[in-house]
Formats: structure tokens, C-alpha cells, sequence
């Protein structure tokens, strides 16, 4: 390892969202002469081992997500270490950041389904509590609430982890109390995904009767027919190198750039259909 | 020595005036070709031919198939095509807790924003984040940066670059258009935010171009922004100050947001019980609305009474300016459509409705609209765009 090494701390680096990110960072880094060394520490989730990477043996730190926590980002910074965060910030730490509009994407989702579908009674199923993204779209999605004027009882907040099984015990377990809803919005798409699964297989039609709708695109997304809004992942990573890239030639960086979603109107949101709604 | 100077700066301002005019009837699609430049510019054609040579050679232009031939039979035209692609502007919007800003394409396509939050920072730190804000955007750079947009509330020279006043930044005669540009070693501009909003508006918002397109900005204070004929008219900006009357104070009392959040709470006493938030929780315009929207007494008291402040900032500009348009900007327009439907029957009322001029309003609500607006008057500035 040297200055021409680029490090990367990931939790999983198999995962959708960290692969992408990663082939993002790879794509720049090759470009502009550094390799990378990629600390992937829960490779294994039951068994994660402590991160490694010698942030000092490299010109500079791409960190996705909240993968590393606070003390040791602020050890890096303390060391003169640049480093670059993925969908994270943390308050009181100068680290830039790249990240999705979490904002702008939520506000899309609701706007699609309340003007555009003619819902009023969402469900939303949260991602981790704490990390960035999770809360950010949280935020946004109570700030919709307010601004439609929609009554959203404090069941139908639901626990979902980003994790496709949480996501679905948990309408599951909300399906079974008997409420009453006709739309939810998952933080994910792949807790979409699920929602989508789990509604049909307990009777009701998706998207006639209830629509759903994910943050976030990927293939199985679009092979699922879900509703979304696209975050360009692999951009992100891109953006993420080049801010931490600068930051290594001297550049000082404050802040976090965001980049815009695009909403991606598939199938399981319009009650009549998109074809015939004429929106695909 | 004096003359010689001032023929050389008539001279290439004349040069780059001519640039915008062929740059602008190409951008526009009004003409595609050396001929029809020379003829719609009224400009000689070797000059058509050296400027356009000059475009090409920057990459601003580039030249891409062959036209139809004249109806005389002669030869076919080279087409040329703007490239939007060919430069970058970013566009930077401060203000009293944030900076943000946008990086864009010539044809004010947003790449990317960069947010930054100053913490409390004043004085010679926010300029020190302003320069971290735009390196954010330095380092997504796809094309080579044309000029950075300035946007600032409080007293603004923009033509001097210079920021007189601005108490929320603890900024003094700040020459922030220079030391950006000196920073960067490319040009910079420097409008008022509201200024900004409205020229964001005029050229990619919703309404058709019209001569007079005024903005009236509503958060912490309150301002007015102008574009006249298709540019910005720098005599707008703040007007919180202005007395209402010796009962009522200044508008920043009645509208700026530490007031109006006084007077939510003034109202949701008077009207207990509400739904609008306690005097320690977060409050926001949302929430207003929100609580509007169930009928509560204090929320639609609160709202009438702004509505009323609105009409009387609609009532000065329309009695004096007679604008086509007026576009509601900032925090406020969270309250949504009711709100504007209310400040502009108000209006009407207190003023009379002139069948020959009727004025229109419309709420701005689209993100980012200072830096946006930037990028616009960068554009406007630099290349004769928009």
C-alpha cells in the first residue's frame, strides 16, 4: 500500500448498494493511477471482524455508509488522512460526503402517490434507525405527511432495517391487525420488493387495491415491476472518488454533494395501470 | 495612453458582444449557419466567419453536417450546433445558516449540488466556506468552469461585485465577487438572492416570458426581485425593513419567520386548544398548514393574517411596477395554493382590478432557485445566454 492506494471501508462489499458504490469508486481510481484496497469487515454478517485498513499507509479513505464509526473517522481526520463519506455525515466532523436527494426522492414518491394515485393512507417502512439515509427519508416522509395532509397512525411506521425479511414480518404483522391502508413507501426498494410479495400472497391486488412504492433502482427492481426512484448508484461512488481524489491534491472540501433521483413509474403504483395511465 | 485603453476596451467589448449575438441566435435556433448569422446579426460576414472560427476553436460550436442549398443553387451550408456540454458554471447561493450550490451545464442541466452547513460561522469563516462549497463542485468538474454565479441577501452592489450589508453574515463592504474570481482565476457575478430567484423563475420556471416578472420572497425577512425585458433589475432586494404603518411595524415584523412564529405561538394561546406545535417544539410552515388543513382556529387565523401582510406587498409592487407576473417565493410557499388564492384576492381588492393589465401570481416553489437563478445570470453575463 502507498499514495497510490485508495482505501475503502465497506460492512459488505457483496451487497447491491456497496457493489455499485464500489465499481463507481474502482471506475475513477483506475482512471486517475491509484488502486484500491477494500477493507470489507461483515463479509460474513454473523461474524464481522474489526476494521483493518491502515489508513495511514493510503492517500486517502472512501467510507460507505456509517460503516465506520465515528471515532475512527475522526482519528483519520485528526491524522491528515483525506476521507470521503458515501450516504453518511456526521455532525461536527469536517468530512465531505456524496449522496442521493433523499429528500427530493421521498417527495417524488409521495406526490406520485397521493396526486397520482389518489392515496391517503400510507404505510411506510423505515430503513436502519440512526444511519443517514434511513433518517433523512424518514424526515422527508413525515414533512409529505404534513404538506398532503394525511392522518398516518404510528402503526404504520414500520420497522424494516432495509431487510427484506424485517420488512415483510412486519406488514406481515400489520396485515394481520386488520388496518387499513392502500399504499406503502419502503425506504428501499428491496423492502419494496418484498411489500409487493408479501401483500399479494396475503390476497390483495397490487397495484388495483394497494400501491407500492421504493426508494432507489437496481435490475430486480425493474424485473419486480416496481415503482421507484432511481438514485445512480455507481455515480455516487464515481462522485465520492473525484471529491476524495481532489481532497488528496489539495483541495479542502466542507459539505456534502447531493445528486438528484428520477422517478421510475412501473407497475405497482397506478391503480389503472401505467400503459393506460400513458406514464411508462 | 487613456484613449488607447478606452479604444481597447470598446473593442473587445464590442468583440464580445458580437460572440453573444451569434452564440444566442444559434442557442435560440434562429439561425445554424455562417450565412444566415451574417444576415440575422446584420454583421459583416468575415466577421461572422472569424467569430464563429473562434467558437469552434473553444469548442463552444461545433460544425455537423450540411444545410440545405440556397434557392440561387449555391452550395450547401456547414451547420453548426452549440454545445452545451462545452463548459460548466456553478451557481452559489449564502445565506444566513447554509450555503448551497449547483453545477450546471450550458443549458442549465444540474449535475450536481453541494450543501454545506455553516454552523453559526460569520465574518471571513463563511467566505472560507463559501471557497470549501464551490471546491465540493470544483471536483465533479466534467467540462472547464466558464464563471461562478453569486448569490447574497442584504445590500448587494452587483455591479461592483460587492456586498455592502449583511448583518446575518457579519459582512462589511465585502468584495465577494472579486475574491471569489481571484480564487478561482475565472469571472465572477454578484446579485441579491431574491434578484436571482427571480431571474431562476423567468428563465426555467412555468410562465411564459413577459416584460415585467417581479418575485416576492418570503423567509427570515422578506424581498423583492425584478427581471425586466429579460434581465435582472438589481434595484430589488431586501424590503423587510419598510414600515407597514406606525400600528403594524416594519414587514420583516409581520412576515419575517422570528416574528411569524411569535405570532403562531401568540394565536395558538388565543385559540386553545390547537394543533400548531408548543411554544418548544418544531414549527414549521408545514406544520401551519398541516393544522390549516384540519380547520384549526389559530392556524387559519395565523394564515389569513399573512395572506393580508402578502396582499400589501402585492398591493405596492403591482400599484407601482405593474407587472405581468408575480411569483411567491421561499419557506412561506409550503403554505401552498390557499395562501397565494388569499394574498392575491386581497389584492385585487385593495387595488382594482385593471382589466387591461391583469397581473397573474404563481408560487416558486422549485428547489435551490438562488443557485439556480446564479447559473442563469452567470449564463446571461457571460455568454449572452438565457
Amino acid at each position: 500500500m502507498s499514495a497510490t492506494h485508495l482505501g475503502v471501508i465497506t460492512n459488505n462489499q457483496h451487497q447491491v448498494f456497496q457493489r455499485a458504490v464500489i465499481a463507481g469508486i474502482r471506475q475513477i481510481a483506475e482512471a486517475r493511477g491509484y488502486d484500491l484496497v477494500i477493507d470489507s469487515y461483515a463479509d460474513d454478517e454473523a461474524h464481522p471482524r474489526p476494521i483493518t485498513l491502515d489508513y495511514r499507509a493510503v492517500a486517502g479513505v472512501c467510507v460507505i455508509a456509517d460503516a465506520a464509526p465515528a471515532g475512527l473517522l475522526r482519528e483519520m481526520v485528526g491524522a491528515g488522512t483525506p476521507v470521503s463519506l458515501v450516504s453518511h455525515q456526521v455532525p461536527g466532523l469536517p468530512i465531505p460526503s456524496v449522496s442521493a436527494d433523499n429528500y427530493q426522492g421521498i417527495a417524488e414518491l409521495m406526490r406520485h402517490l397521493v396526486v397520482e394515485c389518489g392515496r391517503r393512507g400510507v404505510v411506510f417502512i423505515r430503513g436502519v434507525g440512526g444511519q443517514w439515509d434511513s433518517e433523512g427519508r424518514k424526515t422527508a416522509f413525515g414533512r409529505e405527511v404534513m404538506r398532503y395532509n394525511l392522518d398516518v397512525p404510528p402503526e404504520h411506521l414500520l420497522r424494516g432495517d432495509f431487510s427484506a425479511e424485517v420488512a415483510a414480518r412486519s406488514l406481515q404483522a400489520l396485515i394481520a391487525s386488520g388496518a387499513q391502508f392502500d399504499a406503502v413507501l419502503a425506504a428501499d426498494y428491496r423492502m419494496g420488493i418484498a411489500a409487493v410479495e408479501t401483500l399479494r400472497r396475503a390476497g390483495y391486488a397490487v397495484p388495483e387495491s394497494v400501491s407500492v412504492v421504493g426508494f432507489g433502482d437496481a435490475e430486480e427492481a425493474e424485473a419486480a415491476g416496481l415503482t421507484t426512484v432511481a438514485a445512480d448508484i455507481a455515480e455516487q461512488g464515481r462522485r465520492a472518488a473525484r471529491q476524495l481524489i481532489s481532497q488528496i491534491e489539495g483541495l479542502p472540501i466542507r459539505g456534502m454533494t447531493v445528486l438528484s433521483v428520477r422517478p421510475v413509474i412501473r407497475d405497482t403504483s397506478l391503480p389503472d395501470g401505467p400503459a393506460r395511465a400513458g406514464r411508462r | 495612453m487613456r484613449a488607447s485603453t478606452a479604444n481597447k476596451a470598446t473593442h473587445s467589448q464590442l468583440r464580445q458582444h458580437n460572440r453573444q449575438l451569434l452564440l444566442r441566435a444559434i442557442y435560440e435556433g434562429v439561425a445554424d449557419n455562417r450565412a444566415a448569422l451574417a444576415q440575422e446579426t446584420q454583421l459583416a460576414k468575415p466577421t461572422v466567419s472569424e467569430l464563429i472560427g473562434e467558437l469552434i476553436d473553444e469548442g463552444l460550436l461545433v460544425e455537423e453536417g450540411r444545410g440545405q442549398s440556397t434557392r440561387g443553387g449555391g452550395k450547401r451550408p456547414r451547420l453548426l450546433r452549440f454545445v452545451p456540454a462545452a463548459r460548466q458554471v456553478i451557481g452559489v447561493s449564502i445565506s444566513e445558516d447554509h450555503i448551497m450550490a449547483a453545477l450546471a451545464y450550458l443549458d442549465g442541466r444540474i449535475v450536481a449540488r453541494h450543501y454545506t452547513d455553516l454552523g453559526g460561522a460569520r465574518g471571513e469563516d463563511v467566505i472560507a466556506a463559501v471557497g470549501e462549497t464551490i471546491n465540493g463542485l470544483i471536483a465533479q468538474l466534467d467540462a472547464p468552469l466558464l464563471c461562478i454565479g453569486l448569490g447574497v441577501a442584504g445590500v448587494v452592489d452587483a455591479g461592483a461585485g460587492m456586498v455592502i450589508h449583511a448583518p446575518h453574515l457579519d459582512w462589511e463592504q465585502v468584495p465577494l465577487a472579486r475574491l471569489i474570481a481571484d480564487m478561482y482565476d475565472t469571472p465572477a457575478y454578484l446579485a441579491h438572492s431574491t434578484a436571482l430567484v427571480a431571474m431562476a423563475e423567468y428563465v426555467y420556471g412555468p410562465t411564459e416570458p413577459v416584460h415585467c416578472f417581479a418575485v416576492v420572497r418570503v423567509g427570515s425577512g422578506v424581498g423583492v426581485g425584478l427581471v425586466i425585458n429579460g434581465a435582472i433589475y438589481h434595484g430589488g432586494g431586501e424590503i423587510g425593513p419598510l414600515r407597514v404603518g406606525d400600528r403594524l411595524g416594519s414587514l420583516d415584523t409581520l412576515l419575517g419567520w422570528p416574528c411569524v412564529r411569535q405570532r403562531a405561538e401568540a394565536l395558538r394561546r388565543e385559540h386553545a386548544p390547537s394543533l400548531l406545535p408548543g411554544e418548544d417544539e418544531p414549527l414549521s410552515y408545514l406544520h401551519i398548514r398541516h393544522a390549516v388543513d384540519n380547520g384549526d382556529r389559530a392556524a387559519l387565523a395565523l394564515r389569513d393574517e399573512l395572506s393580508r401582510h402578502l396582499a400589501q406587498v402585492f398591493a405596492w409592487i403591482t400599484g407601482l411596477l405593474t407587472p405581468d407576473h408575480v411569483a411567491l417565493a421561499g419557506p412561506i410557499t409550503d403554505l401552498g395554493e390557499p395562501l397565494l388564492e388569499q394574498a392575491a384576492a386581497y389584492t385585487r381588492e385593495w387595488v382594482g382590478a385593471d382589466p387591461l393589465r391583469p397581473v397573474s401570481f404563481s408560487l416558486a416553489e422549485a428547489p435551490s432557485l438562488v443557485a439556480v437563478g446564479a447559473i442563469a445570470q452567470a449564463l446571461h453575463r457571460e455568454l449572452g445566454l438565457v
